[in-house]
């Protein structure tokens, strides 16, 4: 399988997991079987499979409040520029994320809460991130550039 | 694929306590990692050295258990090290800080020794 080479975008998959401590790992599994024929470096893949399993945990945690009737939607689609990788939880108000940005001594000292990693570590792992959301619905869509990425590249 | 659940053994040597994890470390390991550091922290070592070895899977709530562990390992004054982490996570110990705060090695031999002389 290789990216299109056109501007056209092409979905690779599209699938829902029910909201259960553990099926992030399940989302992150499924997403790199689907995005395995890309040719993405090594490197690449790993940060890609945290991103999506940190934004499944949150969607399925904080979105659906892991009520397993509750799914979390994963949409996978690639053009000739980028792989976007879409997760939609089915809660309403504003994304939930821990907003304070972790800082470790903090925690360490007892000022912050050992959590709050998710959002910092998808920053850090994708190229871009784009978070929207409804009454309804929140999503966070992953983003990874093809273009000139080459092993051992980010 | 199925979960590997967080398994723990406990391997004190003259250098510190070895935790061996065995599985992922996600939001099912607090109890299997709180034993375990007790487990540990009851032979009153100068470190414990944390084995990722066979750790194939850490999520955020991992990393927070880690840095309770840190925290726990600081209050009491033990040096508090890691070996065996993927490329991918030991850049994740990098992102996150926890590599400023606790000693990572490449294997255990270089592990222990780095116990032995911290």
């Amino acid at each position: 399988m290789t990216a299109p080479r056109s501007g056209a975008r092409r979905t690779l998959a599209d699938f829902s997991l029910p909201s259960e401590p553990g099926n992030e790992r399940l989302a992150m599994e499924e997403v790199a079987a689907v995005v395995s024929g890309l040719g993405l470096p090594e490197k690449t893949l790993e940060k890609l499979k945290t991103a999506v399993a940190e934004a499944a945990l949150n969607a399925m945690e904080h979105g659906n409040h892991y009520r397993a009737e509750l799914p979390v939607f994963i949409e996978v689609s690639v053009s000739d520029t980028d792989l976007s990788v879409k997760i939609t939880d089915e809660g309403s108000g504003p994304p939930s994320f821990h907003s304070e940005t972790p800082d470790l001594e903090a925690k360490l000292k007892g000022v912050q809460t050992p959590r709050g990693w998710g959002l910092f570590l998808i920053k850090h792992m994708v190229d871009e991130m784009r978070v929207s959301g409804d009454e309804a619905h929140h999503t966070i869509e992953l983003i990874m550039h093809l273009d000139g990425r080459a092993e051992g590249g980010k | 694929m199925s979960v590997r659940h967080l398994e723990v053994e406990v391997r004190p040597t003259q250098s510190g306590a070895v935790l061996d994890l065995h599985g992922e470390i996600n939001g099912f390991s607090e109890e299997a990692l709180d034993t375990a550091y007790q487990q540990a922290e009851a032979t009153n070592p100068e470190a414990i050295i944390l084995n990722f070895e066979d750790v194939d899977y850490i999520n955020s709530t991992g990393i927070a258990l880690i840095v309770s562990l840190l925290r726990k390992a600081r209050a009491s004054e033990r040096h508090f090290l890691a070996y065996g982490l993927s490329d991918h996570y030991f850049e994740i110990f990098e992102i996150t800080r926890l590599s400023d705060f606790m000693g990572i090695y490449p294997d255990e031999q270089s592990a222990l020794s780095g116990a032995s002389v911290s």
